[in-house]
């Protein structure tokens, strides 16, 4: 092995020091070098907050690492993570979902493309097409038969892509839980990112997951990820 | 209706900086009466004119948050964000009266962050994986 590596692998290992974050999973007690009790005990977390400028969420996510991929700590991360925001900004602005309606969910799905709640407004457009869009909302019940289709669709699917779970059937097997024919829940299929309980759920619901999806876009921070290691 | 006439309405009784905050997260120059405050620092608003408001659209919350989302509105304020309460909470007697001492603090929505909630199961299940086993032949 040369210097160089060897020099090069030193300071990136460094630089993933330096960049833990301080508190949360790395810092357990059984990972401390220290054997003497610590002279202040851990600050008590607040459970409930009402003050706008420190509100629940972020003291949610104080320690963790989320957190600290979204704290830029140089001018490289910065940029990286100035530009992980458009992106996202992009992507929740245009989320086509593959309809993937299987049962009486995806009547509540179609309402959700209605009038009332009308999902053009977020820029939610359904595409027939697997190959033309980003989302799969599995909409009923998943039965033995339909999976293998259902698995051959999100294949075709481009990256990056989401999957919504919907209903009580698509999330674990719902009232066809027991049934010899039904698969116990779709995530034994495709990697779930949002559950939408309900039997059906209704539209707001529904339209409350991609909401929720719009949340889990916008953390995305790859290529901070990526620049760190 | 959005019009311009509306907007410059609207500008002239919010102001330019609450103009520019509507557009930023309501999307929208809207005014009306202010209801109240909740204890998240949300504020509720309310216009009956149906001429400025579309009736539907006369109710509104202008959230304390950046990152905002349904769930920061607490539940004395959404039966009335909602219709399900006619009055708004600083003035409901009822709600006020009836509120029960033991309700919880209201928290939002905290999926995504080390708060979320975690489901876990305390039964044993119904069904297992089948372990094959080879009967001892003679």
């Amino acid at each position: 092995m040369s210097l160089a590596t060897l020099r090069g692998f030193a300071a990136s290992s460094g630089r993933r020091a330096a960049y833990r974050p301080a508190v949360g999973v790395y810092a357990s007690a059984s990972r401390n070098v220290h054997s003497s009790a610590p002279v202040a005990s851990p600050p008590e977390v607040p459970t409930h907050s009402t003050n706008p400028e420190e509100p629940v969420t972020s003291i949610a996510m104080r320690g963790s690492n989320q957190l600290s991929l979204e704290t830029p700590q140089n001018k490289a991360e910065y940029v990286l993570s100035t530009l992980d925001k458009v992106v996202n900004w992009a992507r929740q602005g245009s989320m086509w979902p593959m309809t993937f309606g299987l049962a009486c969910c995806a009547v509540e799905m179609m309402h959700m493309a209605a009038a009332r709640y009308d999902q053009d407004r977020l820029g939610v457009v359904f595409r027939a097409s697997p190959r033309q869009s980003d989302i799969m909302i599995v909409a009923g019940t998943l039965t033995n038969k339909m999976a293998p289709a259902l698995r051959k669709v999100y294949d075709q699917m481009p990256e990056p892509r989401w999957v919504i779970s919907m209903g009580s059937c698509a999330n674990g097997g719902g009232y066809y839980h027991y049934s010899y024919s039904v698969v116990r829940g779709c995530d034994r299929i495709v990697p779930v990112d949002i559950y939408v309980p309900g039997c059906p759920p209704t539209a707001e619901a529904l339209l409350y997951g991609m909401l929720q999806l719009q949340r889990k876009m916008r953390r995305n921070r790859k290529s901070v990820l990526w620049y760190r290691k | 209706m959005v019009s311009l006439a509306r907007t410059i309405r609207s500008i002239r009784r919010v102001g330019l900086k609450e103009w520019w905050h509507q557009m930023q997260y309501i999307g929208d120059a809207k005014s009306g009466k202010f209801m109240g405050r909740d204890q998240f620092g949300n504020r509720y608003f309310e216009n009956l004119n149906a001429e400025e408001e579309i009736p539907g659209r006369h109710r509104w919350v202008d959230f304390a948050q950046h990152d905002f989302n349904a769930t920061q509105v607490p539940p004395e304020w959404h039966a009335w964000l909602h219709h399900i309460r006619k009055d708004a909470p600083p003035e409901d007697r009822i709600m006020q009266n009836l509120s029960p001492p033991w309700k919880a603090p209201h928290y939002e929505n905290l999926t995504g962050t080390r708060g979320a909630y975690k489901p876990y199961n305390t039964t044993k299940p119904k069904y297992e994986a089948w372990e094959p086993k080879v009967a001892q032949r003679g």
